[in-house]
């Protein structure tokens, strides 16, 4: 079977579209940022209780006995917090907020409550109604997210030194522009979607650095083969038909791939649907990034310094 | 066969062989059936535990708990003659250690510069000189973390857990793993009870009374007297609630007893931790107690209330918990506890003369049994007892006895530690997890088989063995390193299986390419191979060293998944570069093939 074989199309041609619309993307998706990034427990810390009811229930039974959650004769009022759906409409997550007299073990006793509270609804067993439970400090949260910035910066920084031994400066210059591009969009889109941003989905977004660093080296590889015999002179000639000569393997890739994670979308799960939907988004966009941003860069940085 | 080729053919079949044979408990583990895994010996469990792939605990359910040792904690139990610009100090320590992650004694010589404290003046016993003080505490606290794993492994060693992990994080961090167990409260209650038991003898009457008056008349003033001069102990005040609050307000009397409501208890520690009130405590060598579990009582306007009896006590322990030598739950047999669970305390030698002794010198008088600050029971002696034995009652379960039969018998933790850190996962969310991941995982790699297929042909099929094989040496890597799965794992998992797709498409496509350049399919197997290398090479290093950087600085899901890339990455290179093109240099090898099926 072939696909796109003996392309000719003039990618570059598009180049200053290209830019603009990554441009109001990576803009929009950082006021989107700005707004309030659904940063998860994991984080900032705090409690996240998962609960499985016996039948449907709806958030607002639950919101109404989270009122007042008497615990240790100190009453709080938790039904300002998050509560939402897992899959179903009888699973339930709830995340609280760190509190400043949280009494010991608190998750613990917020599902007690429920248990409790809710007992027409509940399963017979106690270990069938928790589905999870968590509880990170704040101080734990602040490591961890300061853990997780400097792992994914150190490596952006080793990247770009290998690109650089490898090809040239200006090639990783363009690749990690890609990359950051690729990153800010998917956290921009993934924020419209409600999900929360754990341990779990920043595997994601390494996971879609891997995968558009993957792809943007095929093609600057390719450009850099075929430098070698027409040089830098009708430099956007080159970059064309090296994308063109990549585009079958760079199709039939992305499909592939993007053939797995719809099925994990739709199979794989409630608790790793953030993680599929992510990399859904993010193999789009690091495809698109890899001929707009990476070597649509390199084209306008080789035409300035000519 | 040519040399190249037999050589290659060996090591791919020593390769393929031992990922096999790395696989082969996994297997055979993943075989049996359920009564024959609760019949495994004990030897037989700890071959399964070492050789096969585990799962993380969010697949297959269990508890995460990360304890933080309490280290102001331990520099306050370690300092001598306190003051209250020792107690300033402390609480700024606090206060920092809480909100920073810097390292603790970085921050405590900070604040004890900043304050100007005299180090030598509290810690005489462990140097002269602010610099050697430091050094030592240092030690001490690394001393203590390593008693508390050791005492926490014991505790969960006993407690009966399958594949318990233990692990220090840090130098003030230990993790605990517990597979299976959903009852994150006793859990917590095992692994966070100091366990430090104490025997202490309750004050009489008199001087109860006589302090009670003391702190009242310091504390805010009231037109009431305090305490009748009564051998017994009136109900005192009732007022509750208003700032005025002295300090026997907020007891109450009942049975001989005093008793505090547990919407009081707070102002009482408030009022406890004074300056003043802390003076005459420790001169009269005093401290305040309460029960371990509550009692409902009546208040004046008939409601009743959740209270906690009060001890008055001598601050000093006239034994601790060092001495024990076992400890074991069993149901009482008579007098008004019968049926009910209790621990039998027994004592070594050393604890039996000392139990001896102080019964003996205390006959009538009532001793508390205090295990973590909470008063137990305090019966009155009778007479003198000998042979180190004592009970303790006042348990609300057999599940409670049992724990803290475990915890007396592992020791106390040298310094209490909170926690920092908990995750439980439900076993159905994690099963869950497990079934979903698997059949999306085997769906997906299903269409991506057939899509191979269709695109390359005869090639294709070369491709999804390789990518079969990519997946199966993967997990026997894993398998070898004792690695365990997660979820993050999992998606790693499915990033190799793209990459290797991708490798293999990478190169096909140069074939094609050096196909339609009209070269010869032996040549252009050649050059396509040789040519796709470099590309395959720089994209999976700088993947690589992506995940050599996550793995490094990661922590928990994010390290799970970068060990899995990282692995991934080398494993799909080897299939994708040597196995495949050895498949077409062999292919290729005896008859001068005219056409490709790609």
């Amino acid at each position: 079977m072939k696909l796109m074989e003996n392309t000719k199309i003039n990618f570059m041609k598009f180049k200053t579209i290209g830019f603009g619309l990554s441009s109001a993307m990576a803009i929009g998706s950082i006021l989107l940022l700005l707004m309030g990034v659904n940063l998860g427990i994991d984080f900032k810390g705090g409690t996240a209780i998962g609960v499985s009811f016996s039948e449907d229930i709806s958030i607002e039974e639950i919101r109404s006995s989270l009122k007042t959650v008497s615990i240790n004769n100190t009453s709080f009022d938790l039904s300002t917090e998050e509560i939402k759906y897992f899959g179903s409409n009888s699973d339930v997550m709830i995340k609280i907020k760190t509190l400043e007299n949280e009494p010991e073990n608190f998750g613990q006793l917020v599902i007690n409550h429920l248990y409790g509270s809710l007992n027409s609804k509940v399963p017979e067993n106690k270990n069938d109604f928790i589905l999870s439970l968590g509880s990170v400090s704040p101080k734990v949260g602040s490591e961890l997210s300061g853990k997780a910035l400097w792992s994914v910066f150190s490596a952006l920084v080793l990247i770009l030194f290998y690109i650089s031994v490898r090809f040239e400066f200006r090639f990783a210059l363009g690749a990690i522009l890609a990359l950051v591009h690729d990153v800010i969009i998917t956290l921009g889109i993934f924020s419209l979607t409600g999900f929360e941003i754990t341990l779990s989905t920043v595997a994601a977004f390494l996971t879609i650095v891997g995968y558009s660093l993957n792809d943007t080296i095929v093609i600057l590889d390719r450009i850099r083969e075929n430098m070698k015999s027409s040089g830098t002179v009708m430099f956007e000639s080159t970059i064309n038909k090296s994308i063109n000569q990549s585009l079958s393997r760079t199709l039939i890739t992305s499909l592939t791939t993007l053939l797995v994670i719809i099925v994990l979308l739709m199979y794989g799960g409630e608790v790793i649907r953030p993680f599929s939907f992510t990399m859904l988004v993010g193999v789009i966009i690091g495809t698109y990034s890899s001929i707009y941003i990476a070597s649509a860069l390199l084209a306008t940085i080789y035409q300035n310094s000519k | 066969m040519d040399n190249s080729i037999r050589n290659r053919l060996l090591t791919i079949l020593f390769v393929f062989g031992l990922g096999i044979y790395a696989l082969l408990p996994s297997l055979r583990y993943a075989m049996l059936s359920e009564e024959s895994i609760s019949n495994l010996s004990k030897e037989e469990v700890d071959y399964y535990d070492a050789k096969t792939i585990k799962q993380g605990l969010d697949l297959k359910g269990g508890i995460y708990i990360v304890l933080e040792v309490d280290l102001p904690q331990l520099i306050n139990n370690l300092a001598k003659n306190k003051d209250n610009n020792f107690d300033l100090f402390l609480i700024d320590l606090k206060n920092e250690y809480n909100s920073t992650s810097g390292d603790f004694f970085s921050i405590f010589e900070e604040l004890a510069d900043k304050n100007d404290l005299k180090l030598p003046r509290y810690f005489i016993n462990y140097g002269k000189t602010r610099d050697q003080i430091i050094a030592q505490l240092s030690l001490q606290s690394e001393d203590s973390i390593r008693r508390v794993i050791e005492i926490i492994q014991n505790r969960v060693d006993q407690f009966g857990v399958a594949e318990p992990t233990i692990q220090k994080q840090g130098n003030n961090r230990v993790i605990v793993e517990l597979a299976g167990i959903q009852d994150s409260e006793r859990a917590r209650d095992l692994l966070q009870s100091t366990a430090l038991l104490e025997l202490m003898i309750v004050k009489d009457i008199e001087s109860t009374n006589a302090l009670i008056r003391q702190l009242d008349s310091i504390t805010a003033t009231s037109n009431e007297e305090a305490v009748n001069d009564n051998n017994e102990i009136n109900e005192l005040f009732e007022t509750t609630g208003s700032d005025n609050l002295n300090f026997s307000s907020l007891l109450i009397s009942v049975g001989g007893n005093l008793a505090i409501s547990s919407k009081n208890l707070s102002s009482f520690k408030n009022i406890l931790s004074q300056a003043n009130v802390k003076q005459i405590l420790d001169a009269t060598n005093s401290t305040f107690l309460i029960s371990n579990s509550s009692i409902a009582l009546v208040n004046e306007i008939g409601e009743e209330e959740e209270s906690y009896i009060l001890y008055h006590l001598f601050n000093n322990a006239e034994l601790t918990g060092g001495v024990i030598e076992d400890a074991q739950m069993r149901l009482s047999q008579a007098g008004v506890t019968a049926g009910q669970a209790v621990v039998e305390v027994e004592m070594n030698s050393e604890g039996s003369r000392e139990w001896a002794r102080i019964t003996g010198a205390n006959i009538n008088n009532r001793i508390a049994i205090v295990l973590d600050r909470k008063v137990h029971m305090a019966p009155v002696i009778r007479s003198q007892i000998f042979g180190g034995g004592t009970v303790i009652e006042g348990l609300d379960s057999i599940e409670e006895a049992e724990d803290i039969a475990i915890v007396l018998r592992a020791g106390a933790l040298p310094v209490p530690v909170t926690i920092a850190e908990e995750r439980t996962v439900g076993a159905s969310l994690g099963a869950d997890s497990v079934t979903k991941g698997t059949l999306s995982m085997a769906i997906g790699l299903l269409l991506v088989v057939f899509f191979i297929v269709v695109f390359y042909k005869m090639s294709g099929i070369i491709a999804s063995f390789s990518v079969m094989w990519t997946l199966i040496l993967l997990l026997g890597v894993l398998a070898l390193l004792e690695a365990t799965l997660t979820l993050p794992g999992i998606a790693g998992l499915i990033l190799t299986v793209g990459m290797s797709v991708d490798a293999n498409v990478i190169i096909f496509e140069r074939i094609k390419e050096e196909l339609r350049n009209g070269k010869s399919v032996r040549s252009a197997i050649d050059s396509g191979y040789e040519r796709a290398i470099t590309t395959i090479v720089d994209a999976n290093l700088t993947t690589g060293i992506a995940a050599a950087v996550l793995y490094q600085y990661g922590s928990g899901p994010i390290k799970g998944f970068a060990t899995v890339l990282f692995w991934g990455i080398i494993v799909s290179m080897f299939t994708a570069i040597i196995v495949t093109r050895f498949v077409f240099d062999f292919a290729t090898s005896r008859k001068n093939i005219e056409k490709l099926s790609i």
